[in-house]
């Protein structure tokens, strides 16, 4: 938007082309080359600039059509429209969360209440009880103490009974948990923001988590997949050049010259740093507007090179060119067979249905327990898209029954679903 | 005749003991998963690791609850790792086909690779190809689990007596070049090589260095076949046999089916004329001539049984009848036994009314036989139909002459350079130690076997091959019949194909050395000028070979030849063995499994049992066995069970040796497999079975398989301490209350030995049990038979309508019931059906000792019955596994409902909610449920597990994470405890629905099919939904010939054999 890349910063392009009749613009858009032949002098100079480069020509644009995209494009650079840093869910949640939490104190406030009223009511009533035998002359008799209601037997009973009951709740809670970790949301090696691409930027989940279509595999996309945005988006909004350059070095691609690495695998650590810090300080020097590299610029680009040195590295992976190893959030065990495809493809399930928001999650965590109870009650309640799929015109007997209405819906557990190998084999 | 007893006709049996009804074999039996006994738990050797005192325990239960305290404290960081740059073609979690061929000497098959992220797990039949139409064999299957074997050499090293010193292949080039110098006597000794592009190197090879010569030899020779070929029509060549052409086919100890040339073909062309079709009754009528039961003779409706030294006299004799009947001169014959006498003059009888649509075969390595054989087909205008030689077959090139004369050449000192490229003369020749001690004379030994085995070990330098997945190449094994090898992995170890190596060596042009892929351009381009040449379309010349690269197979237009018969009948007269009067005779035969020795280092090949045999993990004498004709045997020499030792003396050599009762072996001879007691052959094969290649002779320059000179010695009584023979294990035995006096009896047991129980079990068949596993019929009374079933099987289903799950039947017919159909005409036994199950499920090998105690794994087991005739028995092969029974009784026992049935009609089985009871097993009629004693796939490592099984070592198998890479990763590795079974392939049924839906059509045929269903080479299983009424299988069940193992327990099967159905002609045995 705001640099020059492969062409010419999209934003200020109205200023740019200013000088020229508006005809030009649409025409430079629909046909750059046309404009370019044609002499154009604006043109000329951009051929010139950016050659050999050529801008996709787009025929079928209409006046009106390249007028919004200018309208939106000007909105944008100047901010004056555009997508605004999503602050009401999260605002929402958090006031929502104090008031979960208003209601538990109010609910301790009344326990210790009552804990109280029963104490003072006991006290009472042992007062009257010794006022009482006193008075019938019972010579010996004491105040019983509150350490001796304490030390009661019907108290000391309830007392483990109330242990044993909470112990027993709380093992049994955990065993089945065991191995769960709904809410695990580990550190990743890039603080990749899924707010920012899939909420920000609404790329599709399915563009880089391709597996997901047709496979059982969602995959975690591969470094080149990073790149086909990358090659060009070069610094973060955020993070600015900490967080991209990792996979710059981790595919071997240099910044400074827009060309891969012949050979990467084959360079020295010293010589990757090298390439990596010059891209990082000239962007320092360059942002801060400094001149030339000083302390400080060398300090940030040795700790953003530290950084991405550690997160590129591991116990098991000592060089920094190679995969960037993610940290696993859904884990299912060994014995139990999941087919994203057959979920997203014949389903039709929304990925948020497991996997939550993600589009407005900054680190993703595990949304759904994963547990088989949950996958059961889906698989009870969830129509199948019964008469969209040919495929399912072997159940004649579902179909016949839907036509003289005995059946409203066929569940997934009617062709199977709750099979132990439909999962397990 | 009172020892020609013969078997009521409703009788089979598995073994003599079976026959006689051994009370204690009986007991033996009934025990189904025959639990470890403490004593032998006790006596073991490791017994030590089990003995735990108090303070032991109380260490481990300290250490057991601190571990599961700690573990659950902290999930560990599982990683998930991307591709950097991911490559088009993979998708994880989908695997990727790659059609490519399987070759291994002569062995060949056109297969498709399964890859899974890059690695093959799984190999299938390539139905494209014309010679194996999709079929497979055992070996085909296991090749995938040799490409994991952490046996290969691992680098180009220099060896000294087997240390080896790692190199490079830059060093070990210039060493070797310098070392061959300008040439003098080189000599590539290799097996059959069928490669029109590596012969191409080869050539470019022996021109640079004009003293190096090629030697084919073959580890079990076909010498004799290829020089009377070259003798009876001037070419040195197999024929193209044609099975399926064949009304008659007389086989003399040519064991088609299993072993001998092409059994993947021959096999498919085989059961198409054996196949029963209700409209046309008709079938083949196949005669094998032999002394011990073969795969192909126990397939056979005659046996003729003769000694391995009659053989020559009995082709003479039949060379007479048919040549005396049609006009021609006989020659003079030695006599061969007078029942195989007038059995011979019947068959010339036959074959001579069915001229030109019969075919007649050989297997022994003797060139009269062979040229007489050859004659034979000629008078019977054979020459042309069934045997043809348009498209001749490849598939055994080598020659005995050579090997002896390299043998000369090298005692001589006459050699200066020897390359060995995949054979292995030191162990598979008759005089391996000889040739060890000439290879001393010869300065250079340049090995290119991909493993260290015996004559590696005495090699200067080690080249290593590629595994033949991770090759290019390409294969002509018929005349015109190409197929190409694709890789399907990166090189694994730092090894280079052998044609590579040899064009380095000679410092070819045509090689381009910084290629990537230097011997793929070589074969390209080769294939470029092949194209160019003859024309050959599409013109277009990238067009073709990426097409031809797909297919994997590419059919040259058969090139017409007419050949003449000019063998010299007379001249082969000469050379036919003379019968000999040894009291005894031993045959030597290539096993279906390990064949010549190649394949012992492959756990999967050790563990199936031998077809006939039903032994696993080494090679035991076949024994004859007679009978008194009373129930009672008179046994061999004294041996009472199988698998006690006798010693065996073969021309003064003495060998202790396991010993097995066979039906079919004929009396006064016993056989022993080769290929077995591999000195080295990596920590699975080697020192399993005995070596007997010395014991073949050179007899007349070819190498005999038999020997006269043997002794055999009375019972030593010991039996092999883990005598690995599955024939008992998982017998369907069954004991039952006979009503009227609630007398408990044993069905069999009444129905032969007791006459009073005859009406009882009346109608009921099959081996142990008397019930109906097995059902069978002559040719002649098929409709007659097929009218009893009929009714028959009305009775038993009487009992259909009681059910235990009534609700069932409604959810069945709502989408999927599926279903199997197995053809028990068409199935010949051969086993690939079972490796191809274990490949396909991760079904853990569990080796020797394991199968001794009845602990295999596997979940598809191909159970052998003989029936007819006690002496010479004809024989029946069933596949059994789980019948997924809609009534399962082994369902309802299960106290945790850890199997239970799916609504497609699966009977389930969650690994993970079972306990380990047993109660299914016990349960389980048929018997094919399997449990995991040991954690044989080390799913998890308690230090207990960490025995190597197959050869006792300190890791398991399956631990090593090379081997690990053959596991199907759709299908889970079961642990210590559990039960596991057959599961119809449900991942793959998965797949295929996902598939159908996918594509948004019904699910068809092709979609599905159990890994069993494509390895069969003779399409033997058909497996379905039983709903789908346009479906294969659909169509299979309604042969009148099908019936369902057990009917009348009502145990519901959804597997449906058919009856088995022989055309044995009684006139033979008189």
């Amino acid at each position: 938007m705001k640099d020059a890349l492969t062409g010419p910063a999209l934003g200020g392009v109205g200023e740019r082309w200013a000088s020229f009749p508006k005809e030009d613009l649409y025409s430079w858009i629909r046909n750059s080359q046309g404009l370019i032949k044609a002499g154009h002098p604006r043109a000329t100079e951009l051929w010139n600039q950016f050659k050999p480069t050529v801008m996709t020509a787009f025929p079928n644009l209409s006046n009106d059509e390249i007028e919004s995209i200018l309208l939106y494009v000007d909105g944008v650079y100047k901010g004056t429209y555009g997508p605004k840093v999503a602050a009401g869910p999260s605002g929402a949640a958090a006031s929502n969360a104090g008031q979960e939490s208003g209601f538990s104190f109010w609910l301790y406030l009344i326990f210790v209440l009552l804990i109280v009223i029963a104490l003072f009511l006991w006290n009472l009533m042992s007062d009257l009880d010794f006022q009482l035998k006193r008075k019938a002359g019972d010579t010996t008799a004491v105040r019983t103490s509150i350490w001796k209601l304490l030390t009661s037997k019907a108290i000391v009973t309830f007392i483990i009974f109330a242990l044993v009951l909470f112990g027993g709740y709380t093992t049994v809670n955990n065993a089945i948990s065991l191995g769960r970790q709904q809410n695990y949301a580990p550190d990743q090696p890039i603080k990749f923001s899924h707010a920012t691409h899939a909420g920000l930027h609404k790329i599709d989940c399915n563009y880089c988590h391709d597996g997901a279509r047709r496979s059982k595999q969602s995959i975690i996309p591969a470094t080149n997949t990073c790149m086909n945005c990358h090659a060009a988006i070069k610094k973060g909004s955020k993070y600015g050049t900490a967080e991209i350059t990792k996979i710059y070095a981790s595919i071997g691609f240099n910044p400074n010259t827009d060309k891969y690495i012949e050979n990467y695998e084959s360079l020295s650590e010293s010589e990757i740093e090298a390439i990596y810090k010059k891209w990082i300080g000239d962007n320092y020097v360059k942002d801060n507007k400094l001149g030339s590299a000083t302390q400080g610029s060398q300090q940030e680009t040795d700790s953003q090179w530290n950084m991405i040195k550690e997160s590129l590295t591991s116990d098991t992976k000592s060089a920094i060119p190679g995969a960037i190893e993610w940290k696993r959030i859904h884990n299912l065990p060994d014995h139990v067979y999941f087919n994203h495809s057959q979920h997203v493809t014949i389903g039709k399930i929304a990925c948020q249905q497991c996997h939550g928001k993600v589009e407005e999650m900054q680190v993703v965590k595990q949304y759904a327990p994963l547990s088989m109870g949950w996958c059961i009650n889906c698989h009870r309640q969830t129509d199948v898209k019964f008469a969209d799929n040919k495929y399912y015109d072997s159940y004649k007997t579902y179909h016949d029954e839907i036509k003289s209405g005995q059946r409203q819906s066929v569940k997934v557990s009617d062709i199977g679903g709750l099979d132990c190998q439909k999962c397990h084999y | 005749m009172k020892k020609q007893m013969k078997q009521s006709e409703t009788t089979f049996w598995i073994d003599d003991q079976d026959l006689t009804r051994d009370p204690e074999f009986l007991a033996k039996v009934e025990s189904e998963l025959s639990p470890v006994a403490i004593e032998s738990i006790l006596t073991d050797e490791r017994a030590g690791v089990f003995e735990t005192n108090r303070r032991d325990f109380l260490k481990v239960l300290g250490f057991g609850i601190g571990a599961a305290t700690l573990a659950s404290c902290e999930i560990p960081v599982k990683k998930a790792i991307p591709y950097v740059i991911k490559p088009d073609t993979i998708v994880p979690g989908i695997a990727n086909y790659y059609a490519s061929s399987y070759v291994n000497g002569g062995d060949y098959c056109s297969v498709l690779v399964k890859t899974r992220e890059g690695r093959p797990i799984k190999i299938e039949g390539n139905a494209s190809s014309a010679i194996t139409n999709g079929g497979t064999n055992a070996r085909v299957q296991a090749a995938v689990l040799s490409l994991y074997d952490y046996n290969r050499i691992k680098q180009p090293s220099k060896n000294n007596q087997g240390q080896l010193t790692a190199s490079d292949w830059k060093t070990i080039d210039e060493e070797i070049k310098a070392a061959l110098g300008s040439g003098g006597k080189i000599r590539i000794l290799s097996s059959t090589m069928m490669s029109p592009t590596a012969l191409k190197a080869v050539s470019e090879f022996t021109t640079k260095f004009p003293g190096a010569k090629h030697v084919m030899y073959d580890a079990v020779s076909s010498s004799a076949l290829l020089d009377a070929a070259q003798q009876c029509f001037g070419e040195r060549m197999i024929p193209d046999y044609r099975f399926d052409l064949a009304d008659t086919i007389v086989s003399f100890n040519a064991d088609f089916l299993g072993t001998w040339i092409s059994p993947i073909e021959y096999a498919g062309q085989y059961a198409k004329r054996r196949r029963i079709h209700m409209d046309s009754v008709s079938m083949s009528h196949h005669i094998q001539i032999e002394s011990h039961m073969s795969l192909s003779g126990s397939n056979a409706d005659n046996r003729i049984l003769v000694k391995p030294s009659e053989q020559s006299s009995a082709i003479a004799q039949l060379y007479n009848e048919v040549s005396s009947k049609t006009g021609g001169a006989t020659i003079s014959v030695s006599g061969v036994n007078d029942k195989a006498k007038s059995a011979i003059s019947k068959v010339a009888e036959s074959l001579l009314n069915q001229k030109g649509k019969s075919l007649v075969i050989c297997g022994n390595n003797n060139l009269g036989d062979q040229i007489l054989v050859f004659a034979i087909n000629n008078l019977l205008n054979n020459i042309g139909s069934t045997v043809q030689f348009d498209r001749a077959s490849n598939q055994r090139k080598g020659s005995d002459a050579d090997l002896n004369q390299l043998m000369t050449d090298m005692k001589s000192s006459n050699v200066d350079a020897l390359i060995i490229w995949n054979a292995n003369p030191c162990y598979d020749t008759p005089f391996a130690a000889d040739f060890g001690q000439a290879m001393a004379n010869v300065k250079t030994k340049i090995s290119l076997n991909t493993t260290l085995d015996e004559t590696s070990m005495l090699c200067n330098y080690i080249c290593p091959d590629h595994h033949n997945l991770e090759s290019w190449g390409d294969v002509e094994a018929k005349r015109g019949s190409f197929s190409f090898i694709q890789p399907t992995i990166n090189p694994i170890f730092n090894t280079r194909q052998v044609p590579h190596s040899l064009l380095v060596w000679c410092d070819s042009k045509n090689l381009n050395t910084t290629a990537e892929q230097p011997y793929y351009e070589y074969l390209k381009k080769c294939w470029q000028d092949k194209h160019g040449e003859l024309k050959l379309s599409p013109s277009d010349f990238q067009t073709f070979w990426d097409e031809n690269i797909h297919n994997g197979v590419f059919e040259m237009p058969a090139a017409s030849k007419s050949v003449a018969f000019k063998g010299d009948v007379n001249m082969a007269a000469g050379k036919l063995t003379k019968p000999s009067n040894a009291p005894v005779e031993i045959a030597f035969f290539e096993p279906v499994a390990v064949g010549g020795g190649m394949y012992a280092s492959n756990p999967w090949l050790q563990e199936m049992p031998d077809p006939v045999t039903r032994c696993s993990w080494g090679n035991y004498l076949a024994v004859p066995i007679s009978f008194d004709g009373d129930r009672r045997f008179i046994s061999f020499n004294n041996i009472k069970e199988n698998g006690e030792e006798v010693e065996l003396t073969i021309s003064g050599n003495k060998t202790k040796i396991g010993a097995i009762k066979q039906f079919g072996q004929m009396a006064g001879t016993v056989a022993i497999a080769l290929g077995y007691g591999r000195r080295n052959a990596g920590d699975c094969g080697t020192g399993i079975g005995t070596d007997f290649n010395s014991s073949c002779k050179w007899v007349d320059g070819y190498i005999q398989y038999f020997n006269t000179e043997v002794e055999v010695s009375n019972s030593l009584g010991s039996i092999e301490k883990h005598f690995a023979c599955v024939q008992h294990h998982h017998t369907m035995g069954v004991t039952s209350i006979e009503k009227s006096t609630g007398k408990k009896f044993n069905a069999d047991e009444a129905a032969l030995v007791d006459d009073a129980f005859k009406g009882l079990t009346k109608g009921y068949q099959g081996s142990l049990t008397d019930r109906s596993v097995i059902r069978h019929s002559h040719l002649n009374e098929v409709k007659e038979k097929v009218e009893l079933l009929k009714e028959e099987r009305k009775d038993h289903q009487k009992l259909n309508s009681y059910t235990l799950y009534p609700s069932h039947d409604y959810k069945y017919n709502a989408g999927h019931h599926w279903g199997m159909h197995i053809d028990l005409n068409s199935c010949i036994g051969c086993g690939t059906c079972t490796i191809a199950c274990m490949a396909e499920n991760n079904v853990p090998v569990v080796g020797k000792k394991e199968v001794s105690r009845h602990h295999e794994m596997s979940w598809l087991r191909i159970d052998r019955y003989y029936y007819g005739d006690v002496e010479n028995p004809n024989v029946v092969y069933q596949p059994m596994m789980c019948q997924h029974c809609n009534n399962a009784p082994c369902e309802n026992v299960c106290p945790v409902n850890a199997t239970n049935h799916s609504q497609e009609g699966l009977n389930q089985m969650a690994y993970n909610r079972c306990v380990g009871t047993r109660y299914c097993a016990n349960n389980c009629p048929y018997k094919v449920r399997r449990f995991n004693w040991y954690d044989y796939t080390t799913a998890d490592l308690f230090p207990m597990n960490q025995y190597n099984l197959a050869a006792e070592k300190t890791q398991p198998f399956y631990s090593d994470n090379l081997v690990r890479m053959v596991l199907n990763p759709d299908v889970t590795v079961r642990s210590r405890g559990v039960i596991e079974k057959c599961s119809f392939c449900v991942q793959r049924i998965q797949e295929g629905k996902l598939t159908a839906k996918k594509e948004d059509r019904t699910l068809s045929d092709n979609d599905v099919k159990t890994a069993c269903q494509t390895a069969c080479p003779t399409n033997a299983i058909t497996f379905g939904d039983m709903n789908n009424k346009e479906g294969n299988l659909f169509r299979k069940l309604e042969n009148p010939l099908n019936y369902i193992v057990l009917e009348e327990i009502n145990a519901k099967s959804v597997v449906n054999y058919t009856m088995k159905v022989n055309n044995r002609n009684e006139n033979l045995d008189a």
